[in-house]
């Protein structure tokens, strides 16, 4: 497997002067989170690694072969990436959705076998939208629209996963059992590199983090060493509690 | 009795040979308006006429009897709004054109498809285009149309009926005063004609000046300040049918203009003028009277 | 799939197949079928033979042709565009040919020359958008749908303007070609030939142009070249809007209904959908063809007039079904 890296990287936002370079890979087994406050530029840093966007300075590799030098079919078949955002043009099916993630494996003149058709439903079961398969997905409530998103990057069954805020819409049943999937798939040997939202999320499920502050400051590492109440209070300004629960820190916002 | 037999008989071909267009044998050839030449073998017995000009002239030219498909607004003669009818001139129904089996087609060069024209030419059928521009052309047009069918003495007498009428009118108006005249072709848009044009030519043979004479094209389309500031002194206008003189009404409100003012305004039936027919000798005829009224009232 | 591609196209093909037949059959003058296939076969009366081969099958073949190119182009452009509401002709393609065939028939030219200064007003006015939509960086569907619709403003005023300033005697002319006009057609083969050729190639990039109407970021994710894709779609859909228009003027609607009916009926594989659009739109038109060619016979009406009064309402009740 080619483990996704950035080397001396440094996002592109209009309007706002060049960031910290980022250096950092993301390795089998790994489950990256992504945490910072809205506009620091999670969704551009994601956009950037899954090679949709340029940097500004520095690169973005799989293994040793840099984005800029694959072709797209390749990197897809490597790399996954789930979308905060949805753009559905034309009306089609769950199924028909989730099947799209074949799409990096089938060559041109193949049609979809039953084998494929079999992967997708699998999917879709795993995600708990199996029952849903043949409803059109404009149909959708946001949750399950969700789940189908992260059912078609299972098809996929890329090594490294993006995420742009998985958990959005999902309620908290789901949450934890999409955070679940995303657990084992890690521990098969894939990696995992996800934007959160919510810290203490982050804080549970997350081995590494990165944090992205406004300013364009970044660290990163295991995520002991960055769970620092005065780092993350800088990074949302906003005073925290810390408590421990279950062995692990459980960030509260003050109350004033 | 042999020999004045004989003496006819020779007088007869000398006849034959001299009358244009005929060919040893018992071919008949033409020449149409676009320079090509048509001939037939035996005199054209089912005639399609496409254009309601076209149809007078094959008409005029003795022809009628072996008409077989005219198009929309074939109204004159009379006996031609019974013929059948293969659709507008602009968009012909070709089918039904080529069930009738016609042997001898005659187009109109500016209002023929020429897609349409092109086809029938594919199809083998003889297309002879005809647009007369001038009034010998009129003669001209009716002379020839009279070999392709056949109909020589009538055709060629219809032909030096209407010469010599036009010589008469225009010996008649020879020295004529000069009015200036502008002839209304249309009313929206507001369309003229120039010198160029068959109806210009009138004007001239009349006697008249066209005011809008020596503009480019052959059918302007003008303002009504530019009539006001011609300041003619006759108006002459056709109308939407045969009897409407409504399109005059417009000039009465412009008291400015010499027309107006002597009541010169003058309503001539279009069919009789617009057409390149023998008719238009009978709409010259008018159009002279016209304008003798106008210099009567100086 | 489990869902069988080839079921749908066989029994469009028969349905050609039929409005072919009746097309050729019907007309001013009535040819029985029994004498329409024996004309084919070589035998029949020289009238038969004439209507038959020389006015009624070209006519019919241009018109399949014209049909199956528009509905085509009208496909692709939804997917470019992602708008459902696209035809072939909203970033003013039909404009620019109009301008290159009134030029050349103001100019006097004759058939040939008309038809090849359609076809270059065409790819003018493609490369015209395209540039004016590039212009400024990268370019996205709305910017590119603005461009086309402003540019197609443009083109309708200077149609105006010729149709303005041109001579009374070439103006019916000039309309009959704005209306659209299967009559002028002569010879379908070549169009024919590219139409087949562009449903072979639709082929393996339909799965692509699946996954493109999902969007753009999407595609890339899933391993589509996006912008090169794009390019080829606007490429190939003006191509076949150009030899359509170049064929038989602006002909509305088959472009825009088409696609979407058959998109109610069996939903979004293009990889099923541009073939059957291909073989709808030659069977709508080839019907709308000879209702043009026979209801008030012998007066012809330009097949964009019924292709509009039967595309309105056609279109209005399928949008109010599906809201």
């Amino acid at each position: 497997m080619n483990p996704l890296q950035a080397r001396q990287l440094v996002i592109d936002i209009p309007g706002r002067g060049d960031g910290e370079a980022l250096n950092f890979a993301v390795e089998p087994g790994q489950i990256w989170g992504v945490l910072g406050p809205n506009g620091a530029g999670k969704t551009t840093l994601l956009h950037t690694l899954a090679g949709l966007r340029a940097p500004r300075h520095g690169s973005v590799c799989l293994g040793e072969h840099p984005l800029a030098d694959l072709k797209r079919r390749t990197i897809s078949q490597q790399l996954g990436m789930v979308f905060q955002e949805r753009q559905d043009g034309f009306p089609a099916t769950v199924l028909e959705t989730a099947l799209i993630g074949r799409h990096p494996w089938l060559s041109p003149w193949q049609m979809e076998s039953g084998a494929d058709e079999r992967l997708a439903r699998g999917a879709l079961e795993q995600l708990d939208v199996g029952h849903l398969s043949d409803r059109l997905v404009n149909t959708l409530s946001g949750g399950e629209r969700q789940r189908v998103a992260i059912a078609t990057v299972l098809t996929q069954a890329p090594d490294t996963w993006l995420l742009d805020e998985p958990t959005n819409h999902l309620d908290l049943h789901h949450q934890v059992s999409v955070l679940q999937l995303l657990t084992e798939q890690a521990r098969s040997g894939r990696s995992v590199f996800m934007c959160l939202h919510d810290l203490n999320l982050a804080a549970r499920w997350c081995d590494h983090l990165l944090l992205l502050y406004p300013n364009g400051e970044a660290c990163w590492g295991p995520a002991e060493r960055m769970l620092v109440p005065a780092a993350l209070e800088r990074l949302y300004d906003q005073e925290l509690l810390t408590v421990d629960v279950d062995g692990a820190p459980l960030f509260v916002p003050v109350r004033y | 009795m042999l020999k004045s037999f004989r003496h006819t008989a020779a007088l007869m071909s000398l006849a034959l040979a001299m009358s244009p267009g005929a060919v040893a044998g018992t071919e008949r050839c033409a020449t149409d308006d676009t320079g090509q030449e048509v001939c037939l073998e035996q005199p054209a017995s089912r005639i399609a006429a496409l254009s309601p000009g076209a149809t007078e002239l094959v008409w005029a030219a003795g022809a009628g009897d072996q008409v077989i498909a005219v198009v929309s607004y074939s109204d004159y003669p009379e006996q031609a709004k019974q013929v059948t009818s293969v659709g507008s001139h602009t968009r012909m129904d070709l089918e039904r054109l080529m069930a009738l089996k016609p042997d001898l087609v005659i187009g109109w060069v500016t209002g023929n498809p020429p897609e349409q024209i092109t086809a029938l030419k594919d199809l083998g059928l003889p297309v002879f285009s005809i647009e007369p521009r001038s009034f010998e052309g009129v003669s001209s047009t009716i002379e020839r149309l009279s070999i392709l069918a056949g109909t020589e003495d009538e055709g060629f007498a219809e032909a030096d009926r209407f010469r010599k009428g036009m010589a008469a009118l225009e010996k008649q108006y020879q020295g004529a005063e000069p009015v200036s005249v502008f002839y209304q072709v249309w009313d929206e848009p507001l369309m003229t004609v120039n010198d160029e044009h068959l109806i210009g030519k009138v004007i001239t043979l009349c006697g008249g000046v066209n005011v809008f004479g020596d503009l480019d094209r052959l059918v302007p389309r003008i303002s009504a300040e530019a009539v006001i500031g011609a300041n003619p002194e006759a108006i002459l206008a056709g109308g939407m049918g045969e009897e409407n003189r409504h399109w005059l009404t417009r000039w009465e409100a412009f008291q400015s203009i010499d027309a107006t003012a002597k009541e010169n305004l003058y309503f001539v039936p279009p069919s009789l003028i617009q057409r390149p027919t023998p008719r238009i000798l009978k709409g010259s005829q008018l159009f002279c009277e016209k304008l003798d009224d106008a210099r009567a009232k100086r | 799939m489990s869902r069988p591609l080839t079921m749908p196209l066989v029994l469009l093909a028969l349905a050609s197949l039929a409005a072919m037949m009746l097309s050729v059959g019907v007309g001013s003058v009535s040819v029985a079928l029994g004498d329409v296939v024996a004309v084919i076969l070589g035998e029949g009366s020289n009238l038969q033979q004439t209507l038959v081969l020389e006015l009624r099958l070209p006519r019919t073949l241009s018109a399949f042709a014209t049909g199956g190119l528009l509905a085509v182009a009208g496909a692709l452009m939804q997917v470019l565009l992602r708008n459902p509401l696209a035809d072939p002709y909203v970033l003013g393609l039909s404009g620019g040919a109009a301008v290159g065939a009134l030029f050349a028939m103001l100019a006097g030219l004759g058939g040939l020359m008309i038809s090849g200064s359609a076809f270059a007003g065409a790819l003018l006015a493609t490369l015209m958008v395209f540039g004016l939509a590039h212009g400024t960086g990268s370019w996205t569907p709305s910017r590119l749908l603005l461009t086309g619709v402003v540019v197609a403003a443009g083109w309708g005023a200077v149609i105006t303007l010729m149709l303005a300033i041109s001579p009374a005697q070439r103006l019916p002319g000039m309309l009959y070609w704005l209306m659209g006009d299967v009559s002028y057609a002569r010879t379908p083969w070549p169009a024919l030939a590219f139409l087949v050729l562009v449903c072979l190639l639709v082929v393996p990039l339909g799965r692509s142009l699946n996954v493109l109407a999902r969007g753009p970021m999407q595609a890339a994710a899933l391993g589509v070249a996006v912008r090169p894709l794009e390019w080829t779609i606007y490429i190939l859909a003006s191509l076949l809007t150009a030899t359509a228009v170049t064929m038989a003027g602006s002909i509305g609607f088959v472009g825009l209904v088409v696609p979407h009916m058959l998109r109610l009926v069996l939903g979004n594989d293009q990889r099923l959908i541009l073939p059957a659009c291909a073989l709808a739109g030659g069977t709508l038109l080839v019907l709308a063809d000879t209702l043009a060619r026979v209801v008030i016979a012998p007066e012809q009406l330009p097949v964009g007039v019924i292709t509009a009064l039967l595309g309105v309402p056609t279109f209005l009740y399928l949008l109010y079904r599906s809201r």
